[in-house]
């Protein structure tokens, strides 16, 4: 059988039988691959160490009949060993991998990889704050779902105003005019270039960050809970 | 009498914890690192974990994942006992108990031995 080479990710690993796991790996050419791995019960296999979380390994692997294919040999490309460095950082890395596990089709788009690759690259940077990171990854799984929301015209198609106030309508996804609204051009822009993929090393260079992200961060929590598989 | 599985980086307090379990009766794996504590599991399977979540290598939330990746662990009670500042453990507590199954979190320096015993035995006894 044709043995085929991708890079991967894992998103999850359980068991089969006494010593062989199956692992759902994300890969940007395949989509979502559940493989057998041999022997990789626990940590003697030499399969193990290209089988990490938190890492991109090249894969070699054979398609299966069915819907289980083998893993074959691994090597490490990348590991991003500094989010093990925090166990606030670990346990975001977690709930980032489940969230990206949930929300994907079994063949999601070669974007979700690279979304991996971008998260993980976030969070092994220290200085990248962790809440702009959930945020941020919130924003990419609705922007990958078609979900952003209107951020160019109002409720009543005009182009939003840089001297205007809004609230935030989640019926429409949309933003309207409103004196006593929460919302202002400094929240509208971040959201824009949050949404249009800028990774969070970039966020975090516009001004008064911290602040935008808890500002917006119950708008697209609720557009995530409303959109997003969880 | 129960397998108790000790992930405790210190040896000294280790030794302190091992001598106390001991005379409690139970039986002991004792290991520094979450590595090692995942091969003892083939051979000793714990009733009761209890851990340190500060490790040297793989860290303890880690250790718990992979823990409860394996059908044959996913209900043995994990009792965290940890250096961790209660603040920094705070916004960790909710996972720790809602995916990971963790029963009691305890902040080592105000933890007394006593106390530390008590709940081991409660978890034992199921």
């Amino acid at each position: 059988m044709k043995q085929l080479v991708t890079p991967a990710i894992i998103l999850s690993r359980t068991d089969y039988g006494e010593a062989d796991r199956i692992l759902t790996l994300l890969t940007p050419e395949h989509g979502k691959l559940t493989l057998l791995a041999k022997g990789v019960r626990r940590i003697k296999s030499k399969l193990a160490g290209g089988i990490e979380l938190f890492s991109v390994s090249e894969i070699t692997f054979i398609k299966g009949r069915g819907e289980v294919g083998t893993l074959v040999s691994t090597r490490l490309i990348k590991h991003y060993g500094h989010i093990v460095g925090r166990l606030e950082r670990t346990m975001l890395g977690y709930e980032l991998i489940k969230q990206l596990h949930k929300a994907t089709e079994d063949e999601p788009e070669a974007a979700y990889f690279t979304l991996a690759e971008q998260a993980f690259e976030a969070l092994d940077d220290a200085s990248v704050d962790s809440d702009l990171i959930k945020l941020w990854f919130a924003m990419q799984l609705l922007r990958l779902g078609g979900h952003t929301p209107n951020l160019q015209s109002d409720m009543a198609g005009n182009r939003l105003d840089v001297a205007a106030v809004y609230d935030f309508s989640f019926d429409n996804a949309t933003f309207s005019s409103n004196p006593r609204g929460r919302f202002t051009a400094n929240h509208i822009k971040f959201l824009r270039l949050g949404f249009e993929g800028y990774p969070p090393g970039a966020l975090m260079c516009i001004q008064g960050c911290r602040q935008l992200v808890q500002d917006t961060a119950a708008l697209v929590s609720t557009m995530t809970a409303t959109y997003i598989r969880r | 009498m129960a397998n108790i599985l000790l992930l405790e980086p210190d040896n000294a307090l280790a030794n302190v914890y091992v001598k106390a379990l001991e005379q409690a009766g139970h039986n002991i794996a004792c290991c520094v690192a979450a590595e090692e504590a995942l091969s003892v599991l083939d051979d000793f399977m714990p009733h009761v974990v209890v851990m340190e979540l500060q490790l040297t290598g793989h860290n303890g939330i880690e250790f718990l994942h992979e823990l409860r990746s394996y059908p044959d662990s996913q209900n043995i009670p994990v009792i965290v006992n940890t250096n961790l500042a209660p603040a920094a453990l705070r916004p960790l507590l909710e996972v720790l108990d809602r995916d990971l199954g963790v029963r009691a979190c305890l902040y080592k320096p105000r933890t007394t031995l006593q106390r530390l015993m008590r709940i081991i035995a409660e978890q034992a006894r199921g």
